[in-house]
């Protein structure tokens, strides 16, 4: 290898390192589409939004540290496998889910949830045919309740 | 209240078929794993991982959770009420915590 050969290629390389870390983060895939295709091995994106879950959230919360959530769904409820809650800024994105029953006669869950800071609540229903649909709502947070 | 202990509210009686609700609030700090600011040491979590509700010990639904959830959480859940009988809450926690708190209902 001659100097100018040497020269261009060390160039060339110098140019990679320095762009590569500016380039990344644009194909790096949020924290939440991990958890979602981690735990339901399905791309966010896919999951469509639909008005038959009934998603009740605060549009503010005081304190992220008791957020009331109510989900419900006009869903028979022997089409629904389970239900997945997430929401999309919290260290971890999975707060839980609930696997129903015919026994359960309705699909319904109440609970509260902590949230770090304001964020989307996403209610993913998760269907015996293998399909995923969701109700997504905004609650803004004015104390984060997390640790 | 002690750790585990819980409440559980069921209406005493239900018309056969009605879809009722189960509500629970359990005594849990519900912590998750993080560092003293003084001393830097690591504070191991303490919360729920489980809770299932059982029918005349037949399995309903099944909640799996971790410190997303309130400390002394809330639930409510729904049952179809066809058979009078025991409604069973059992739930554990990550530090081998196992506790059950039952409730009657009768059907008409």
């Amino acid at each position: 290898m001659d100097r100018r050969k040497f020269l261009l290629l060390s160039a060339v390389a110098v140019a990679g390192l320095t762009f590569a870390p500016a380039i990344k983060p644009a194909f790096a895939a949020s924290k939440l589409e991990e958890e979602v295709k981690k735990r339901l091995g399905v791309e966010l994106n896919a999951i469509k939004e639909i008005a038959e879950i009934k998603l009740t959230v605060p549009t503010i919360a005081e304190s992220g540290a008791n957020v009331p959530i109510t989900v419900e769904a006009d869903i028979p409820v022997d089409k629904v496998e389970r239900l997945w809650i997430f929401v999309d800024k919290n260290p971890t994105p999975w707060v839980t889910d609930v696997k129903y029953t015919p026994q359960n006669g309705q699909v319904f869950l109440s609970t509260r949830i902590k949230m770090g800071e304001t964020s989307n609540v996403r209610a993913i229903l998760q269907l015996k045919d293998g399909t995923f649909v969701m109700a997504t709502k905004e609650v803004k947070v004015t104390a984060g309740g997390c640790g | 209240m002690a750790i585990g202990t819980a409440i559980l509210r069921v209406p005493k009686e239900a018309q056969k078929g009605q879809i009722i609700r189960v509500q629970m609030v359990i005594t849990h700090p519900m912590a998750s794993r993080r560092r003293d600011p003084q001393t830097g040491q690591e504070i191991p979590g303490h919360f729920l991982t489980k809770l299932q509700l059982f029918h005349n010990d037949q399995l309903v639904s099944e909640m799996i959770m971790a410190t997303g959830i309130s400390a002394n959480p809330f639930i409510a859940l729904p049952l179809k009420a066809d058979s009078s009988g025991v409604i069973k809450i059992a739930y554990e926690d990550n530090r081998g915590g196992k506790w059950e708190k039952t409730a009657e209902i009768t059907v008409k």
